[in-house]
């Protein structure tokens, strides 16, 4: 029986699907293993969503944790003070994070400005956030801030176990996923890619700079500070810890190390490298918590160096060999559509 | 007023050092459109280094970077080639992306290898202070930024007197205006690159006369070099050390006026600022 | 459809400088809707400053340039892409990763939505005559149909004006006499002004009603291709000593 290759597809897809929805549930008395999982689940989120930013856009974005704490601090300080739901909270951190994004963008990508200094920008933005919230006693402060405490809440987002939130992220990764595809295919995502390639010819176009990637930036933001929301509630409190340089860094290591022109890329790098910091992390301990960043750090210098298309473009290839020979279809091998 | 001016002066003096690190770093930007985003992890290595050879040998830190900027540029070189070199054909993130590597690989390093924990050098020979019209300097500080100015003004010589330097310049200035030459200027990249860190040995050594170091120091002149050079811009060597003033003072008043720890939120707010305003910045030709 | 021939640029004193050097001197012209008119001039006459200067690539230090009335002066390629004026590059500045089709697009998509890109794709590629390797990555792709895909993304901007940058350059006998035709058809059918700077002779005597000649970064003479090549500034602006400067 011949076997069409966009119903291989299709089933592989709800394979994999199926898999992470049961996936909670066969593990579900191992708390260890499921805060593992969850946490691959955010990277893949906030991976994938830098790949707007940086795959498609081409800007080295370094602030990831700094959306994220300020989608946080958004969240939880109303949720603390005026008792907001933190589904609400989710949009309204979103929305502060973009704007935030928006001020430092702004400025920055105005034509002619090297990206450089975008990089540069975010990079210090994180480190500059945590100070401020540090010093900003009435909503930070150096000790952690708890969100009040429940069993099961739904309006809360506090349940007792991990699981729901697994279930969250795994919804906020479909729609990662999906808006990153969206775009791909979209005017927006045309014209990220002809910038990416040649910016003069693209503005003679008719392409705005500017505008394009302050449209790539808001995205991202948004749904970085989204996420952001949730975080707080799976941890229970909040501190300006979460504007961790090293963990943004961490997360456009993910996007360039998986792959910024497929949208799986950074979900796959994800998946691969922060399994394996976690497993250092347990077989180790904290002291050797540096050892991981080590290693990421090689990682990106030697993916940079030697396959700069990332390692899910192997991956890719390696699934169309297998595609063609179960399929027959030689076609498949040449495919070009953009983002897959 | 008295603590207003005083703050002012030693952040003046701290800034001649800073803009003597942002020297390198511009170097390197100028020539090769590439920040080294670990050039303030370099100044971090070189205080290391400085500390382990004092501490061994028992050596003044003043005279460390006779041994440390040899090192640097080796280092610097090394990076070079082994990093950089590879990704010059690519894509514009990517080479960006390789510096952040290092960046993060020699913080992470770093942070095995010497733990959190600060480490200082005993008093230096330059201790002490001065009085002036009633102000206190501590002589480090000036010695700092006397050496600082004098650094400053032999890379300016060896930038308009000497060959590989004038090659160096005219590789910065061919930058926007001749992609048709398509000169192959790499070893070049690799001088700027290596001298561009070396001089981080020079400050690094001075910095450690007065203070101690820490995993956290990369971040610190980090972003302080960034600020300079933002405001700076390039192309004008007497702006960097005007503007590695500036941003030493504005830090220096924020810690005395408002809180010690908003150093880098000022430096920050400045680095925004000009960006926002004139990302030529002051003395710019670009 | 364009209109008659009322001018559609105008540029008074334009005047460019990089430091010491003044590529572009006090260059005053004036182009008319629907004409075909040709900028030459030696190498490093300031042709291509020219072109940047007035699309916005570069800012002028003085002068202003007028399009459809408007003052650009300064403003945005892609602004100035939007209302009516794009451009080819003299090193072609290809999407190498994109393909033919996608880089149409990209050109489509300033004036349609969604719905109807695809559709003016498809009449691009035909009027370009690039059906053949519409899948095929840029990259991939040698100088002569790399040119025609640098026209038909231009040309799928929908421009009133189109700037062609040495796009005769590199191109056979048989390949010129294409290229010359897809112009001539773009200019009467689409009623699109041509201005085309060109060192290929052939190129620019068949295809102009007009030429300016640009010399050290000024205009020496302007007039029809008979006049032009009588003129004995010109002859020695080509021919002459250039050892001088």
């Amino acid at each position: 029986m011949k076997i069409r290759s966009t119903t291989f597809n299709r089933v592989l897809l709800g394979v994999v699907l199926a898999v992470a929805l049961v996936v909670p549930l066969l593990i579900r008395t191992n708390q260890y293993n499921l805060v593992l999982v969850t946490t691959v689940l955010l990277y893949g989120v906030l991976a994938t969503a830098w790949n707007i930013i940086g795959g498609m856009a081409g800007q080295l974005d370094l602030a990831a944790f700094a959306y994220l704490g300020l989608g946080a601090f958004t969240s939880g300080t109303l949720l603390i003070r005026w008792n907001v739901s933190p589904w609400i909270g989710m949009i309204l951190g979103g929305l502060v994070a973009t704007g935030f994004a928006v001020l430092v963008g702004f400025p920055l990508f105005r034509f002619k400005v090297r990206e450089v200094w975008y990089a540069l920008t975010s990079s210090a933005l994180v480190e500059v956030l945590k100070v401020a919230f540090v010093m900003w006693e009435d909503v930070g402060g150096p000790v952690e801030r708890y969100l009040p405490y429940y069993s099961f809440s739904l309006y809360h987002m506090r349940f007792g176990t991990y699981i729901p939130y697994y279930y969250i992220m795994l919804a906020i990764l479909v729609i990662a996923l999906v808006v990153n595809y969206r775009i791909g295919r979209s005017k927006l995502g045309f014209y990220l890619r002809a910038l990416g390639e040649d910016e003069d010819a693209a503005e003679i176009l008719g392409v705005d700079a500017r505008a394009c990637k302050l449209k790539a930036l808001m995205i991202y933001a948004f749904l970085v500070g989204a996420t952001g929301a949730v975080y707080a509630c799976m941890y229970g409190f909040i501190h300006p810890n979460f504007f961790s340089g090293a963990r943004s860094t961490e997360v456009a290591i993910l996007g360039i190390v998986g792959g910024m022109g497929i949208t799986y890329g950074p979900l796959l790098a994800a998946v691969i490298l922060v399994s394996a910091r976690e497993f250092l992390r347990a077989s180790l301990g904290g002291q050797m918590e540096s050892l991981y960043l080590v290693i990421y750090s090689v990682v990106l210098i030697l993916i940079a160096l030697f396959r700069p298309q990332g390692i899910a473009v192997m991956f890719r290839d390696a699934y169309r060999k297998l595609l063609s020979w179960i399929t027959g279809d030689e076609h498949v091998l040449e495919a070009n559509t953009p983002g897959i | 007023m008295d603590t207003v001016v005083q703050s002012l002066l030693n952040g003046a003096l701290m800034g001649c050092v800073y803009a003597l690190i942002t020297l390198g770093l511009s170097l390197i930007f100028g020539v090769m459109n590439v920040v080294n985003f670990a050039h303030g992890d370099f100044v971090m290595l070189s205080m290391y280094f400085a500390f382990f050879i004092g501490s061994m040998w028992g050596v003044d830190a003043v005279f460390t970077p006779v041994v440390t900027f040899p090192l640097l540029f080796i280092v610097g070189v090394v990076a070079y080639y082994l990093i950089i070199d590879g990704t010059l054909r690519q894509k514009y993130v990517t080479q960006i992306a390789v510096t952040v590597g290092l960046m993060t690989f020699l913080r992470a390093i770093t942070q095995l290898m010497w733990k959190a924990q600060p480490r200082a050098l005993p008093y230096s020979l330059i201790q002490g202070s001065i009085h002036i019209a009633g102000y206190n300097i501590m002589l480090s500080r000036l010695i700092s930024a006397v050496v600082s100015i004098l650094a400053i003004g032999g890379v300016s010589l060896f930038l308009s007197k000497t060959w590989p330097g004038r090659a160096i310049r005219a590789a910065s200035d061919d930058l926007d205006a001749a992609s048709l030459v398509g000169v192959n200027y790499r070893w070049t990249y690799a001088l700027a690159f290596g001298l561009g860190s070396a001089l981080t040995a020079i400050a690094g050594g001075l910095l450690m006369t007065f203070q101690q170091v820490d995993p956290t120091m990369g971040v610190r002149f980090g972003l302080l070099s960034w600020c300079v050079l933002a405001l700076a811009g390039l192309g004008s060597i007497p702006g960097l050390l005007i503007s590695g003033i500036i941003v030493g003072a504005a830090e220096s008043l924020s810690m005395t006026l408002w809180d010690p720890r908003a150093r880098s939120l000022i430096v920050y707010l400045i680095f925004i600022l000009v960006l926002w305003v004139r990302p030529r910045g002051l003395f710019g030709r670009k | 459809m364009n209109m008659s021939s009322k001018p559609i640029l105008q540029v008074s004193n334009l005047t460019k400088r990089f430091g010491n050097l003044v590529a572009v001197n006090n260059v005053s012209l004036q182009i008319d809707g629907g004409e075909i008119v040709g900028l030459i001039g030696p190498n490093g006459a300031g042709k291509t400053t020219f072109f940047n200067t007035i699309t916005g690539l570069y800012t002028p230090d003085e002068g202003r340039v007028f399009f459809k009335g408007e003052d650009i002066t300064g403003a945005p390629p892609h602004k100035i892409c939007k209302l009516g004026m794009s451009r080819t590059f003299q090193v072609t500045k290809a999407f190498t990763e994109m393909t033919v089709e996608e880089t149409v697009r990209v050109g489509a998509y300033n004036r349609h939505g969604e719905d109807d890109v695809a559709e003016k794709v498809d009449e691009v590629i035909a009027f370009c005559g690039l059906e053949e390797i519409r899948h095929q990555k840029c990259g991939d792709l040698g100088l002569a149909p790399l040119r025609r895909v640098e026209l038909a993304r231009a040309m799928a901007t929908e421009p009133d004006l189109l700037l062609l940058d040495e796009a005769g350059a590199g191109l056979t006998a048989a390949e010129l006499a294409e290229l010359m035709e897809i112009l001539r058809r773009l200019n009467r059918e689409q009623g699109v002004t041509l201005c085309v700077v060109e060192h290929v002779m052939q190129m620019v005597m068949g295809l102009c009603e007009r030429i300016f000649v640009l010399d050290a970064g000024e205009l020496i003479a302007e007039g029809t291709p008979e006049e032009i090549s009588n003129n004995p500034r010109v002859i020695e602006a080509y021919l002459g000593e250039r050892a001088i400067r």
